[in-house]
Order: structure tokens, then sequence, then C-alpha cells
């Protein structure tokens, strides 16, 4: 047997793509398939360095289409199958994505946001929060995990793979050029040392006996005749997304209970809402921080309380209200004025969130 | 026919290594210091083609501020560039022909090492030399082997650099065991050791000279504010 990538818990210095090629190393994903976009490559630089050592597999498509279908394809085989892109890229694959919600196909895709509309900038927006949540022409019955330090970014990827596995939803791990590229030290462990047992795969397809007589039939559909028959797949699809939402979802908060001024951000931009609020609440001011780490499924009911026990609650992302309208669909009927701080394609600084939420006071 | 100036003996020194390794910041570094040593001349050049925008580009102006030639891109250059842009400086191509002390930031890895190719002279330059930066802490580079094997890949390579960090969490003690690992990877491929870089914060206690008798550098960390 090959040895472990990771095999007792070291605190390391790397980028975040290369934290993602080797937290998937280290969650026994078995193929990566990719084409390459900025700011993803090195995800699949490292991932085709450490591939041969540790005994993995590697496919570089034609395009993102193809990367995207490969990746359903391999889930298919039974394999733990990840991909990773941006932007564009993310666009195209939107349809293999569709059709993983349409087969309950449990694709892992790490999204390093670019900006956009299109091709746009190469390295840092949060631009693609409702392509990643909602893309495709289906219900958006998607697992979309928003991590903001390299830490998270090892263990969401690892998480991710569990999740989709277990729950057989599309599931994705969100971050961003800046998460991409920056560095900052980490642990990095094996899962199974921390007690994190990895969900077995199994194949959809190629099982043995046969199906009808040793084994139910697989059966597995991206289209059909009549509406009748999609309507009744879609409701049990929505009924099991709704049972697991709660199970799924997550945050951080820092006195988001009892403040006047709430915080609302995920990724990058939530560790310079995190550090206004700190400071803030130092000076006295009744101000809180709530990040949803989970912006598919939304951890609801926290965030409900939220906007009916604060005065005000602030939306801060580097996106024209791409995070806003998730929220706002969310506390439709509740006390809190909304008030909006977007940056579309920009970084934020702790100092802009701390100068815009003096204002509100 | 090809003009030959001679412009004598002089620092010349290239900063190779893995990606995220601390290039940049120990050639920055070394700049200043020779600057602060009474050098009259220094060039800083930036040879990275495969992020040339992000590396010295967002410091360039702090840069010369102090008082050093850097032959990077300014922002301005590189508006409507979008990804079309990885294009060499014609004044970097030609680095080498400029009298005083010269820095080279180059790209990372072994597709990196080769950008001395576009290099006028590199060559010829009997000065030039080649120093690996090295950071244990990237599991890349993490220990005799990896080091020895990856250097190895590397074309030519007079000396190496103990760059061992973990950004805000590093401690004295992983700057050690970098220097042992560092040092015996060293004497294995039958090169010196540079030195050892340190944040100046930790520079102090560490004293002139690490664990294994290599010479100390005291570094100012300038990079973090140029995100990449």
């Amino acid at each position: 047997m090959t040895e472990k990538p990771v095999q007792e818990e070291k605190r390391v210095f790397m980028t975040g793509n290369e934290v993602c090629a080797w937290a998937a190393a280290a969650a026994q994903a078995e193929i990566m398939y990719g084409y390459p976009i900025t700011p993803q490559n090195e995800i699949m630089h490292y991932w085709t360095r450490l591939a041969p050592k540790y005994n993995r597999d590697f496919l570089q498509t034609e395009d993102e289409l193809s990367a995207g279908f490969t990746t359903a394809g391999g889930i298919m085989a039974g394999k733990r199958a990840f991909t990773a892109t941006s932007g564009p890229g993310n666009i195209l694959m939107q349809e293999p994505f569709s059709m993983a919600e349409a087969m309950r196909l449990p694709t892992v895709a790490i999204i390093q946001q670019r900006g956009g509309p299109s091709t746009a900038t190469v390295i840092y927006s949060q631009q693609e929060v409702t392509m990643t949540s909602l893309g495709g022409n289906g219900e958006g019955l998607r697992i979309v995990y928003s991590t903001a330090t390299h830490q998270e970014l090892f263990d969401y990827t690892i998480k991710a793979f569990n999740t989709a596995w277990k729950y057989r939803f599309p599931t994705f791990v969100l971050a961003d050029g800046y998460q991409a590229k920056m560095r900052e030290s980490l642990k990095m462990y094996d899962p199974e040392a921390k007690g994190i047992k990895m969900v077995s795969t199994e194949p959809y397809v190629g099982k043995e006996g046969v199906p009808g007589v040793d084994r139910d039939p697989g059966h597995f559909r991206n289209t059909y005749n009549v509406e009748e028959e999609l309507y009744e797949v879609l409701e049990q699809y929505i009924e099991d997304y709704d049972k697991m939402a709660p199970e799924v979802a997550e945050y951080e908060e820092i006195g988001s209970q009892d403040a006047d001024v709430v915080v609302i951000s995920h990724g990058v931009v939530s560790r310079a809402a995190k550090g206004a609020v700190q400071e803030l609440q130092k000076q006295g001011y009744k101000v809180g921080y709530f990040r949803p780490i989970t912006i598919r499924p939304l951890p609801v009911n926290e965030i409900r309380d939220i906007a009916n026990s604060a005065k005000k609650v602030m939306v801060v992302e580097s996106a024209n209200g791409q995070l806003d309208r998730l929220i706002k669909e969310k506390v439709y009927g509740c006390n809190a004025e909304m008030i909006p701080f977007f940056k579309p394609g920009v970084g934020i600084t702790t100092e802009e969130v701390e100068s815009r939420l003096k204002e509100l006071f | 026919m090809e003009v030959i100036i001679d412009i004598g003996d002089r620092i010349v020194e290239a900063y190779i290594g893995e990606y995220a390794s601390g290039k940049s910041e120990v050639a920055v570094n070394r700049a200043i210091d020779l600057l602060h040593e009474g050098h009259p001349e220094i060039s800083l050049v930036d040879l990275d083609i495969v992020e040339p925008c992000y590396t010295l580009r967002p410091i360039k102006k702090n840069l010369q501020g102090m008082g050093l030639n850097v032959l990077a891109w300014d922002t301005a250059d590189t508006i409507g560039l979008g990804e079309t842009g990885n294009i060499l400086r014609a004044e970097n191509k030609w680095a080498l022909k400029r009298e005083g002390d010269i820095i080279l930031d180059i790209g990372y890895g072994v597709e990196g090492a080769k950008t001395l190719n576009l290099l006028e002279g590199a060559e010829e330059d009997d000065n030039l030399q080649l120093f690996v930066v090295l950071n244990i802490a990237r599991p890349m580079t993490s220990s005799v082997n990896d080091i020895v094997n990856y250097v190895r890949e590397l074309k030519k390579v007079d000396g190496l650099i103990n760059n061992t960090h973990l950004g805000d969490d590093t401690y004295i003690d992983i700057i050690q065991d970098g220097a042992r690992i560092v040092s015996e990877a060293a004497e294995h491929l039958g090169i010196p050791v540079v030195a050892t870089t340190v944040v100046k914060e930790l520079a102090q206690s560490i004293g002139p000279y690490d664990c294994c008798g290599n010479v100390v550098r005291s570094v100012t960390r300038y990079m973090p504010e140029s995100f990449w």
C-alpha cells in the first residue's frame, strides 16, 4: 500500500491552492479531472505532483465542459473524484453540475472565484456566489462551503467529499483568487487519525449481479419523457435536500445575538468584517459578526433570529449583492433594516468595514 | 558584432525556488542590505514571467524611494494587457549589462529557472550566482531528500538559503530545524548554505549564526503589502 500523503499532524506554510491539493490527497481522493484557468491552476499543478507519489490519477481534458462531465463519469465508476475551476470555467461546468444534481452524483468542485462578468480579472472576486449556489437549469440542490482561512480550505475540502458522498448532492468549496494565492500557516492532518472517517464510495454502474434479479436496477437519469415523472423525482430530491439542510448548515458568529448592528459576510471578506467588529466591540459598540460557512444551504434560523433582534444588518461582499440576495430571501418579513456594502470584484479592508459600520450608529 | 563591456567584479545573484518559498522577499531584502552596506548602484530585477504583474509591482515605488533601481512593471504598464501580458520587459532582458550589483528575482520551479536563458549574457557572466530559497515548512521541500531532488532538477546552483518560516506563526525551533535539514541537503549536493534568513523580530534571539553555523540574515517583510 502506498504511504499516506499526510502522516502526523504538522504545521505547514502554503498557498491556498496547494492546501486544496493536499487536502484532496489526504481525503483519499482518487482522481482529479481538470482544465487550466487562473487562479486555480496550482491545484492541478500540485495534484499532478502528488498523484504519482501516492498512486492517484489525473486527467486533463480539452475544456471545462469535459472536465465536469468526466468528473461525473469518474464518480459513476465509483471513484472519489473532484475538479477545480474558476469564472468562465465554472460557467461551462454548470451543465455537468446540473446533470450531477439530476443524477444525484457527489461531485466535488473547488471554485477559486475570479472577477466577472466573462473573463474579466484573473485574481479576485466574490462574484460566483449565485452561479455556484444556483447555477444550471435546476433548483440549486447543492452544498456550498465558503472558506475564509487556509485551515478551513483544508478542513472543508476534506469535509466536502464526505458531505457529497453521504447526501449525494454536488458539493463545492468556494474560495477566491486571494485565498488561492495567499500564504499562511495551517495544520495538516490525516483525517482518519482525527477520527474523521471518509464516507465510502461505490460505483453507480457496472455493479455485480443481474439488475432486477440480484439487485435493484440502476436507473440514473437526466432526461424524462413526461413532466409528472420529473415532478415526482424532484419532489423527493427537494424533500431530501430540505431534510439535509439543517444537518449541514454551518456558521461562525461573534456577539450577533444581542447587537444593534450585525455584519453578514462570507469567505475572505469575513476576515475584514471580523477584524472590524472585534475592534468596534472593544470600543463599546453593540455590533455583531455573522458568517454563513455554508452559503447553500444557509443557516436560516440563525439568520432570521439576527434579522429580528438587530436593528440593522449590513451585508458586505466583493460582489454587487449576490450574498445579499440569498440572505434577503431568507429574512423576508423580519424587522432589521438591510444595509448594502458592495464592492464587486475588489477586496474590502477591515478599515473600510469599520468606518462604514460607525456611520450606522 | 557584439560589443563586450567589462563591468568588472560585482554582486550578481539570482534567487530561485519553489512557488511561495520566499524568493522575492529574500531578493528584496538582499538588495536593501547591499544598499545599507553602501553599495552605490543596485538593480533589483523582476524576472518572473509567470506572474510578472503581481510580484514586485505593488511595492516598486516604495523600493525606488529607498534608492534601488527596480526593473519591474508599473501598474499603468499592465493595464489593458489582460492575461496576454506575460511578456519580458526589454530593460529586464538586458539587466546584466547594467553597472553595479544585480539582484534577480526569478519565477518559480524548473520552468522559472529557465527564465535565465532569456537574460542576455547569463551564460558568460562569471559573477552570476544562483541561490535556491528553501522553506522546510513547505511540504514539497520539507526533507533532505525532497530538497536534494528538487535542487538537482535545477540547472546550476551555487548555494542554498534556509528561509524556513510559518508566516505570522514562525518560531525559533522551526528555523533551526530548517537550518539542520538545509545544511544536510547542501552537504549532499556539495554546495554551501549561503544564509539563514530570519524575520528581524526573531533574528536577534538567534544571533549572528544559526545552530549549524550558517550566517543569519535579518529580514523585513515587504511582500505582504504586495498581496501575491
